[in-house]
């Protein structure tokens, strides 16, 4: 098992409260400048089509230093480690700060006048599929139990948990596979699990406590 | 992990939780504040608050002049 993720934290216990010192005020957007400029970059070369949204998830998630990084110095940290994998940025050009040799085109560039109309059109991850779902609203399911050694978003906290298939939401891009370049779709159901089963009988209070999550069909067997 | 957020909910509430883990995204209709029957759209939207959108907080209380007499 040589895939780690540094980001799967839900329901882990002993790392601090949620809220380092105080929330941010209503409507602040970003800390400092800096920050608006490290999600533009990431969007643009996002946009050129060198890698899709699971893969950069992935070089988030797998970044050895993950735990120590604020939320847009995590971005950036991705962005360098996509950029040099692909050789579209050189050790010295990220040491110097400014481009210091001829890059290779990209497929796409997403010029400053179209911005506004790509990000209102998204990525939309709906597909087709051939065969019908295998689950049915009201089925009892468990999720996969083994760790996988790639990308993944079945959170730690719900593998090898027993819920209820609340809806189908359709085919969609399978984040596992797409990380990884492939291509092939699977349905995706939302799945619901009482607290009790997540967290054990410690629950508090007599109120009931629900959890969904949204999990392809590859995460699932029936119960 | 509510009280953090400096939310108190009486102990009998139902709470339900969406991990977003897909590319599905979900978003609270904030609860309707009592004393706020008479109040219109525009009212009424000035006193939803980023944290009662996400599910970590409540909207904000009508202004008391608001409520009805």
């Amino acid at each position: 098992m040589s895939y780690r993720s540094h980001s799967d934290l839900g329901g882990r216990t002993g790392i601090g409260s949620v809220i380092a010192g105080a929330p941010e005020r209503e409507g602040e957007v970003f800390h400092s400048p800096w920050e608006a400029r490290a999600l533009a970059l990431t969007l643009a070369m996002g946009a050129t089509g060198e890698w899709n949204i699971d893969m950069s998830r992935s070089a988030r998630e797998t970044l050895p230093d993950y735990p120590s990084l604020s939320y847009y110095q995590i971005w950036i940290a991705a962005l360098e480690r996509l950029l040099a994998e692909r050789g579209l940025v050189m050790p010295d050009e990220l040491a110097a700060g400014h481009a210091l040799h001829a890059s290779r085109p990209v497929a796409r560039v997403l010029r400053a006048a179209e911005v506004g109309t790509v990000l209102r059109r998204g990525s939309p991850t709906q597909r087709t599929r051939d065969d019908a779902p295998r689950f049915a609203p009201g089925d009892v399911v468990r999720t996969r139990a083994d760790p996988v050694d790639h990308h993944t978003r079945l959170p730690g906290y719900a593998r090898g948990k027993v819920g209820r298939v609340a809806c189908c939401h359709g085919a969609h891009v399978f984040a596992d596979g797409s990380a990884r370049g492939l291509t092939e779709p699977h349905w995706l159901y939302t799945v619901e699990f009482e607290a009790e089963e997540l967290w054990g009988a410690d629950v508090p209070g007599p109120g009931r406590q629900v959890v969904s999550i949204d999990a392809w069909e590859p995460y699932l067997e029936l119960a | 992990m509510l009280a953090e957020f400096g939310v108190r909910l009486p102990e009998e509430t139902e709470i339900r939780v969406w991990d977003s883990t897909a590319e599905v995204r979900y978003l609270v209709l904030a609860m309707r504040p009592t004393g706020t029957e008479r109040l219109g759209e525009t009212e009424l939207a000035a006193l939803v608050t980023r944290d009662s959108m996400i599910g970590t907080g409540l909207p904000r209380a009508p202004a008391t002049e608001a409520v009805g007499r």
